[in-house]
């Protein structure tokens, strides 16, 4: 198994060829076992039927004279033979008498005449006509003499057989290089094709992981392979999605800014709103001031509601400049920021005639360290939503609980409820279906921040009717140890 | 009529001849029926005759024909008894055989001529050994698997059954196992393969090989020599003593070395020439004959 595991574990363009090679190599074993069995049995038929027929003359030579028992005639025809049958390379031949005594050996030195055969001659013969003793690269072959019927003698031949196992030998060397090389070959045949045919594979696969790090490019025309075919239409079905992509993340962007201007519109004429409301005041001071600007009473307060109102319009204008400088929106979030809010919201609560109850727990002591820019637009984004599906004269919420490790922030309505969209988009897993819907870019920017800081929504129904959008975002552990070293 | 071989023995080669024949049965015996034609002069030969050289026979016989003035027919035979016994029923005009037959049918036989061999009508017979063994003395050869020529043959077998019969011994208890090999040359091939630890040999045979076949003879050496004994005769049956071809052959035989195919023949043999020798030459061998046959 660990085996295999490991097997998988190697790139498909060197796995391939291996297994090639191994097949070759299988392939060769099994076909070497079959030529060279094939091979030994035709040499052993051969053998057998020479050493058949050199028998059948050494029968022939013999017999009579073993009938009469003349030790030179016998050793005369087996002296002869010898040198008939080169194809066989006898080295040696032996005679024996009815008595089992030795008559005549081609070698009488070694096996005297009228001795007795040695065991070993007996014990070495299998069932076939030829019995080969490998180690010693000889065949023995064994015939009885039957005369009449009767046995009256027996011949024991030995004979080279080295030459037979030298070709086998020869065989199997010839048959291990071949096969060696044809699977070299194929294996390196195999890796190139393999890198060849993957090739395509491997630019997709370079582009994928491009794309899930965020920069999806299209396969380039350099890259697609010169012939059409399935790579090709992979490859433009691939481009087609990188471009609707990147169509999409446009639209969406451009909605976004279309969102954020309508949004900035609201603020826009809310501040102006804003803005106008004292000036009448101011106007009035001034006029004052013209007429009675000589009474030091009226006089001081005039200037002072004058001071009053411009301090007011200055508000306003610093909020603005707060979420709309992108400069600022690095630091961190501070209780600043939700004042900001409520100044930009007031102009929208004061046109609907709206209350807002605002709840900001927000210790001192307590350094900010998230960051200060999304998330006051994310509370902005939530408020304005809350404060349009509130009917006019009704109140929305704003709850802000800040411990050591987490900010939690609630923003409530009294609407009739959110749509399931908009609670997909901001709770569901994966908010992309909702997203693609196309509405609520807003909220849409508010899950990008909740998600950014590895946070979470929850969306309920409020105690009073209404939803209650509850954001859970986490101080990240290494600011809230830097604040802790400060402390 | 016309004498030819057969076919089987011309595809012989020298060598195959030298090896199968062995100075023993010519395997080109002819045609039955040949032998008793009343046709023809017969010469039959003993394996004395040193070789089976095909070149020899036809040389013998071109000469043979020539000098009788009839077509020859040459007999051979296995073993020394078939053309004794043939020569004396009469069924060969002339044969060339042992000195120890010629002993045993001296009454029905005639002396036509003996060989001469450095100067003599005389030989020697061998007790020979392998090369390596040494042996000096005849009687180490004591429990040896013993090679003899032909039980009618005086050098391969008689001179050395008379020297254990003189020592009181018969082979068959002296030596472990004895065999024939109907053939000199077996002999010695015997003893040089190691068939046989000794044997019995005709000496102008391992002389005349030692020049031939040095590496056949060179793995024996020679024990014992017996005393010079007479050379292996000519003979023919005493009843064609008048026969003109007997006659004829007799003078042919003694002529041999002054005329040219002659001199071919004798130098393949080996030999001086042709010698009209009296009976008595083979006294010495009747005299072992009589020890032999006291003793047993």
């Amino acid at each position: 198994m660990r085996f295999f595991a490991r097997l998988r574990a190697i790139p498909v363009s060197y796995r391939v060829p291996i297994l090639v090679a191994l097949l070759m190599v299988a392939i060769s074993a099994v076909i070497s076992e079959r030529v060279l069995d094939r091979l030994s049995r035709t040499q052993e038929s051969f053998i057998d039927g020479l050493a058949g027929s050199y028998l059948d003359g050494l029968t022939a030579a013999v017999l009579p004279a073993v009938l009469r028992g003349d030790v030179w005639e016998v050793f005369d025809a087996l002296d002869r033979s010898q040198r008939s049958y080169q194809a066989l390379s006898p080295i040696e031949a032996v005679v024996t008498g009815a008595d089992g005594k030795v008559l005549a050996a081609t070698d009488p030195t070694r096996i005297p005449s009228f001795s007795e055969l040695p065991e070993a001659y007996a014990s070495r013969y299998g069932a076939r006509t030829v019995t080969f003793d490998r180690e010693a690269d000889t065949g023995f072959a064994f015939r009885d003499l039957v005369y009449q019927g009767q046995k009256i003698g027996a011949i024991h031949t030995a004979f080279d057989a080295s030459h037979i196992f030298a070709e086998r030998r020869e065989i199997l060397a010839t048959l291990l290089v071949t096969n060696g090389i044809l699977a070299a070959i194929f294996s390196l045949g195999g890796f190139l094709l393999v890198r060849r045919m993957i090739e395509p594979m491997r630019v997709l696969e370079d582009h994928m992981r491009a794309a899930a790090n965020g920069v999806a490019e299209p396969i380039s025309s350099r890259e697609f392979p010169s012939r059409g075919g399935e790579v090709a239409s992979l490859f433009n079905g691939y481009n087609a999605l990188v471009h609707a992509e990147r169509e999409r993340a446009n639209f969406a962007m451009q909605l976004a800014e279309e969102e954020k201007l309508a949004s900035l519109g609201r603020l826009a004429s809310g501040m102006a709103h804003e803005i106008n409301n004292p000036l009448g005041g101011l106007f009035n001071a001034i006029d004052t001031l013209k007429t009675h600007g000589r009474t030091p009473g009226v006089r001081d307060t005039s200037i002072s509601l004058i001071e009053r109102g411009l301090n007011g319009i200055r508000e306003v204008v610093e909020a603005a400049l707060a979420t709309y400088r992108p400069e600022r929106s690095a630091r961190p979030l501070s209780a600043d920021d939700l004042e900001d809010v409520r100044v930009l919201m007031k102009p929208e609560l004061r046109r609907r005639r709206q209350r807002l109850d605002w709840q900001v727990d927000w210790p001192a002591e307590v350094a900010a360290t998230i960051p200060g820019g999304p998330v006051r637009q994310a509370v902005l984004n939530l408020l304005l939503n809350a404060s349009a599906a509130t009917p006019e004269a009704g109140a929305v919420g704003l709850r802000v609980e800040r411990t050591a490790d987490q900010l939690t922030i609630s923003v409530s309505d009294e609407g009739p409820g959110m749509p399931k969209d908009s609670i997909a988009m901001l709770s569901d897993e994966d908010p992309g279906p909702a997203v693609r819907t196309g509405r609520g870019l807003g909220l849409w920017m508010v899950r990008r921040m909740v998600d950014a800081c590895g946070g979470k929504v929850d969306v309920e129904a409020g105690p009073s009717g209404g939803s209650v959008v509850t954001l859970v975002l986490p101080i990240p552990e290494e600011t809230r140890n830097e604040r802790s070293h400060a402390a | 009529m016309t004498l030819r071989y057969p076919a089987t023995s011309q595809v012989l080669d020298r060598r195959s001849a030298l090896a199968f024949c062995g100075g023993a049965a010519l395997s080109f015996a002819l045609a039955p029926g040949r032998a008793s034609a009343q046709e023809g002069f017969k010469f039959g030969l003993t394996p004395v005759f040193l070789s089976n050289d095909l070149e020899l026979l036809a040389l013998l016989r071109a000469f043979l024909t020539e000098a009788i003035g009839e077509p020859v027919e040459l007999v051979s035979r296995r073993t020394y008894q078939e053309i004794t016994a043939l020569l004396v029923a009469g069924q060969l005009h002339a044969a060339w055989i042992c000195g120890y037959p010629y002993v045993q049918f001296k009454s029905e036989l005639d002396l036509v001529a003996t060989p001469s061999w450095h100067g003599k009508p005389l030989y020697q017979s061998y007790l020979i050994a392998a090369a390596d063994r040494p042996t000096e003395r005849w009687e180490e050869l004591k429990g040896d698997i013993h090679a003899f020529s032909d039980p009618d043959s005086n050098s391969g077998f008689l001179v050395t059954r008379a020297l254990l019969a003189e020592n009181g011994l018969k082979p068959e208890g002296f030596f472990a196992r004895t065999f024939y090999t109907y053939g000199h040359r077996n002999v010695i091939r015997a003893v040089a393969s190691g068939l046989a630890q000794s044997g019995s040999v005709d000496g102008y045979v391992w002389d005349v090989m030692r020049e031939m076949e040095p590496d056949l003879v060179n793995q024996t050496r020679i024990v014992r020599r017996s005393e010079w004994l007479g050379f292996p005769p000519v003979a023919s049956p005493r009843a064609l003593a008048g026969d003109q071809r007997i006659t004829r052959l007799k003078d042919a035989l003694t002529a041999m070395d002054r005329h040219e195919d002659g001199r071919k023949v004798l130098a393949l043999l080996r030999l001086d020439g042709f010698v009209a020798t009296e009976p008595a030459l083979f006294d010495t061998i009747a005299a072992k004959v009589d020890t032999v046959r006291r003793f047993g």
